[in-house]
């Protein structure tokens, strides 16, 4: 089935009316659904389970023994999440599915209110989520200035070994939460129907679901540090985890919970871009972010059920004393990491692949060049994300793995370059003899391309059986995996942020400030890390709070860099403030002239996004190239006639 | 005739697309959600697997220990007739048998609701402890999955059910198994991928009976 190009226009002579049912909980006002019903719920829910555990389970001899219930922290939690989903109104939809009944009508409030809700708006979603990473992003940045700080000195100590290694888990887990999230969640959510000319989402209250699912993660996961943090790194490896107390459970279950709402963000996104696709948008006319979110939205939804079970296995450990990570029990501590890392190593993935969707987007507008192989770029996602199921045990090779097994798990890392190549070419085949403008996207989109050539070079190395037994585990491999995710992905982020923000919401960044955040970012991003390279390949291993004397001088260096670099996030969030707030710069509906299909829409996007459902005519990187066909027939606005131009 | 929805008109070639998008996403939905929920139960199946090659202390299984046969048979018997039912209603569906899709659908929900209960109560008469040994460990793992899964299958199936007695009404009296209303031909997509999931749990159920039970 095909649309015409030339379509009827419905007058309002023939047009209906339906009205329909609308549930009081999703009236505008206070005395409905909304984020205060769901701090109550969460509360009360918190409550109510930590009590019924107490009741169950003060009497066991373990609990009466260690003096910690952790059954009552593990119901407190899990009650805790559903009544948080109860009071913000997810459960609504299922519960009255029960009776047989078409879900009431979802009111579009309009006005700041709706960011409190449970849109089901994909542009509510969206910047729902540009606040909630930005939330995740921050804590977590603040407690890596704790690190820092701790580590200015090797004798002085502002906290001691115990709280440091807890302060480290938190920042780690609080970081790569944020992280899987960062581009799918904003960006995707706001983005893709856009661009595939959609005027909504498969499953609206899925994706509803994901986002305040996440939100409730970061409550569970920052619930560890009052009950008093895990000592396990991110990693969470056993038997350290088993012999943590009741902060593991935040781990564990927070994990869980931000796996359910990475599943869901997957999925949801994997059928829109399967089924939404406006005719004549062709696999081959898909937008390079989309083909990235497509291949991260398969990792998302194959690999974390890995994750989601490793973590319930946890769980069962902590509350019904099974023994799947305890060796003498006749469990196994290397079970939790073949399980992490199957998960684990595609996450890497799952952080890497949208941050060069954002960049393939931002170089064609600021070149005026097509995007350079794109049909390699678009297959190299693809083959990334197939090989990356095939890598993970690389995270093993110094524990739990047959060493015959490591020349096999080397071939496949080393493969994984390949497709990555590939990715990383398109790029510098688009700069290729560019006229580039160098504007703020652009910017944190060229620091991209600098940062992951570090952080993927290292990593070639690092793939390496004899490099990786000499520099695991310190910080050697902290710097690689800080230029590969920070310098790879938060760098694409902010690029995609300054890039689409003014889509999202009708306002300009202000350039100069955008300016002194780039450069204040990128310096002292490379001046905090590049650093640690040396310091790991001196010997100072990871989450230890102290270190060689001989080592301060660079420690310090890094730490002030650290410092710097956070107060470029200040700018930032100083330019958000300025920007959409106290100095607001109204944006053209296209500011940075593209060709992307999410352009062409007005400003601000109306909530049905296009008033016809478009026609795809090409692909959107058809750049100074003459006569070359609009991007799309939008009915009734007329033919798009947004290139060719220098 | 156009209808207007949320300050958009849309034609009727919209609706025909928007219409012909949901139904492809409510097929392909239902796939992915079972690859998805594969790789959970794989990882399960690793975990059986990885816990009985590595053998930690001879703790694998001593004694050969074994859940409750009885239990176990009446469970995956419980299970995949749900799921021979839930294949053979959708056969009488497609050939205009509502009626004897909604008994096979309610006798297969009796079913699913059942093999919870003995689900549960299996767990409460287990001849060892959780952390006894390895196989103990992946059996109470599997324990817990079943029953989220008994959970996921009884509430696809109840609301399938319950959707599919509430339709006629808003179809005007028309068979959802051949009319052309928007809600017939979402609701049979639906029950498609509602069987297809059933078919799936049916096959996991006897995977992992074997997997605790026989091997």
């Amino acid at each position: 089935m095909t649309i015409s190009a030339e379509r009827p226009v419905a007058t309002s002579g023939g047009a209906t009316t339906t009205t329909e049912r609308v549930s009081w909980t999703q009236r505008p006002g206070i005395w409905s659904q909304h984020l205060g019903t769901a701090i109550v719920g969460a509360i009360v829910g918190y409550l109510l389970g930590h009590w019924l555990g107490n009741a169950i389970a003060s009497s066991y001899p373990y609990v009466q023994n260690s003096g910690q219930n952790v059954i009552a922290v593990t119901l407190g939690e899990i009650f805790g999440v559903a009544g948080w989903l109860l009071g913000i109104g997810a459960l609504n939809y299922p519960l009255a599915k029960l009776t047989g009944r078409q879900p009431a009508k979802e009111v579009d409030v309009q006005g700041w209110s709706k960011y409190f809700r449970y849109s089901t708006n994909h542009k509510t979603v969206g910047l729902q989520y540009v606040v909630g990473v930005l939330l995740f992003l921050f804590t977590g940045g603040l407690l890596a200035m704790a690190i820092r700080t701790e580590l200015l000195n090797p004798t002085t100590h502002y906290f001691s070994a115990d709280t440091y290694i807890k302060i480290v888990s938190e920042h780690g887990t609080v970081m790569m939460m944020m992280a899987t999230s960062i581009v799918v969640g904003p960006l995707g959510n706001y983005l893709v129907p856009l661009m595939i000319g959609s005027r909504r989402m498969a499953f609206p209250r899925i994706e509803a679901f994901s986002f305040w699912v996440f939100t409730a993660g970061y409550m569970v996961i920052f619930s560890a540090l009052p009950l008093g943090g895990f000592p396990t790194g991110w990693t969470g490896y056993a038997p350290l985890q088993t012999q943590a107390g009741p902060g593991m459970i935040g781990y564990l279950f927070g994990f869980a919970v931000i796996g359910m709402g990475m599943m869901a963000a997957g999925f949801n996104m994997a059928v829109t871009i399967i089924n939404y696709r406006a005719p004549g948008m062709t696999w081959s006319r898909v937008p390079i972010l989309v083909w990235s979110l497509l291949a991260t939205s398969a990792l998302l939804t194959l690999a974390t059920p890995t994750l989601f079970a490793a973590g319930v296995f946890g769980l069962l450990d902590k509350t019904a004393q099974t023994a799947f990570y305890v060796n003498e029990h006749g469990g196994s501590a290397y079970l939790w990491q073949n399980l992490f890392w199957f998960f684990g190593h595609p996450e890497v993935y799952i952080m890497a692949l949208p941050g060069f969707g954002i960049v393939g987007e931002i170089l064609p507008v600021f070149t005026r060049k097509p995007l350079f192989a794109y049909k390699v770029g678009a297959a190299g996602m693809i083959g990334v994300a197939l090989l990356s199921f095939f890598v993970w045990q690389h995270h093993l090779y110094q524990s739990g793995i047959n060493p015959d097994m490591r020349p096999l798990f080397m071939l496949t890392t080393e493969l994984i370059s390949i497709p990555t190549g590939f990715i990383y070419l398109v790029g510098m085949g688009t700069l290729y003899k560019a006229k580039i403008r160098f504007e703020i996207p652009m910017l944190f989109a060229l620091a991209l391309y600098f940062n992951f050539l570090i952080g993927g070079v290292t990593g070639v190395f690092l793939s390496d059986v004899p490099v990786n037994v000499t520099v695991h585990g310190g910080f050697f491999v902290l710097s690689h995996f800080h230029y590969t995710i920070m310098g790879g992905l938060l760098f694409a982020f902010m690029g995609g942020l300054y890039y689409w923000l003014p889509k999202m919401t009708g306002r300009m960044l202000n350039k100069k400030i955008g300016l002194w955040h780039f450069w204040t970012m990128f310096v002292f991003f490379n001046l905090t890390f590049f650093p640690m390279f040396i310091i790991g390949l001196l010997g100072q291993p990871r989450r230890v709070f102290t270190y060689a004397k001989n080592l301060q001088g660079l420690n310090d260096f890094s730490s002030v860099s650290a410092f710097l670099l956070g107060f470029s996030f200040l700018i930032f969030a100083f330019n958000m403030v300025y920007s959409l707030w106290i100095n607001p710069q109204k944006a053209p509906a296209n500011p940075w002239d593209s060709r992307g299909l999410e352009w062409q829409t007005a400003n601000p996007v109306p909530s049905y996004n296009f008033e016809r459902i478009p026609v795809v005519l090409s692909d959107p990187y058809r750049y100074s190239e003459p006569g070359a066909p609009a991007v799309a027939d939008l009915g009734d606005a007329g033919l798009v006639h947004a290139a060719p131009q220098d | 005739m156009a209808k207007v929805e949320q300050g958009y008109i849309s034609t009727p070639e919209e609706e025909e697309f928007e219409l012909r998008a949901h139904i492809g996403s409510v097929w392909s939905g239902g796939r992915l959600f079972i690859g998805m929920y594969t790789f959970l139960l794989a990882s399960l199946a690793y975990t059986y697997f990885y816990l009985r090659s590595s053998n930690s202390g001879n703790l694998w299984r001593p004694n050969h220990m074994t859940a409750p046969m009885s239990f176990g048979w009446g469970i995956v018997l419980a299970t995949a007739l749900a799921a021979v039912l839930a294949v053979y209603g959708q056969w009488r569906f497609r050939r205009g048998g509502v009626a004897d899709w909604q008994v096979a659908g309610w006798t297969a929900l009796a079913l699913l609701l059942g093999a919870l209960m003995l689900q549960i109560w299996e767990l409460t008469k287990l001849p060892f402890y959780p952390g006894a040994s390895g196989y103990a460990s992946s059996f109470i793992g599997w324990g817990v999955f079943n029953i989220a899964t008994l959970i996921v299958s009884a509430y696809w199936v109840e609301t399938t059910l319950a959707r599919g007695m509430r339709l006629r009404t808003e179809i005007g009296g028309d068979r959802p198994t051949l009319s052309t209303h928007p809600s017939a031909q979402s609701f049979r997509a639906n029950v498609a991928s509602m069987t297809y999931f059933m078919g799936f749990v049916g096959v996991g159920a006897a995977f992992f009976f074997a997997l605790f039970y026989l091997i």
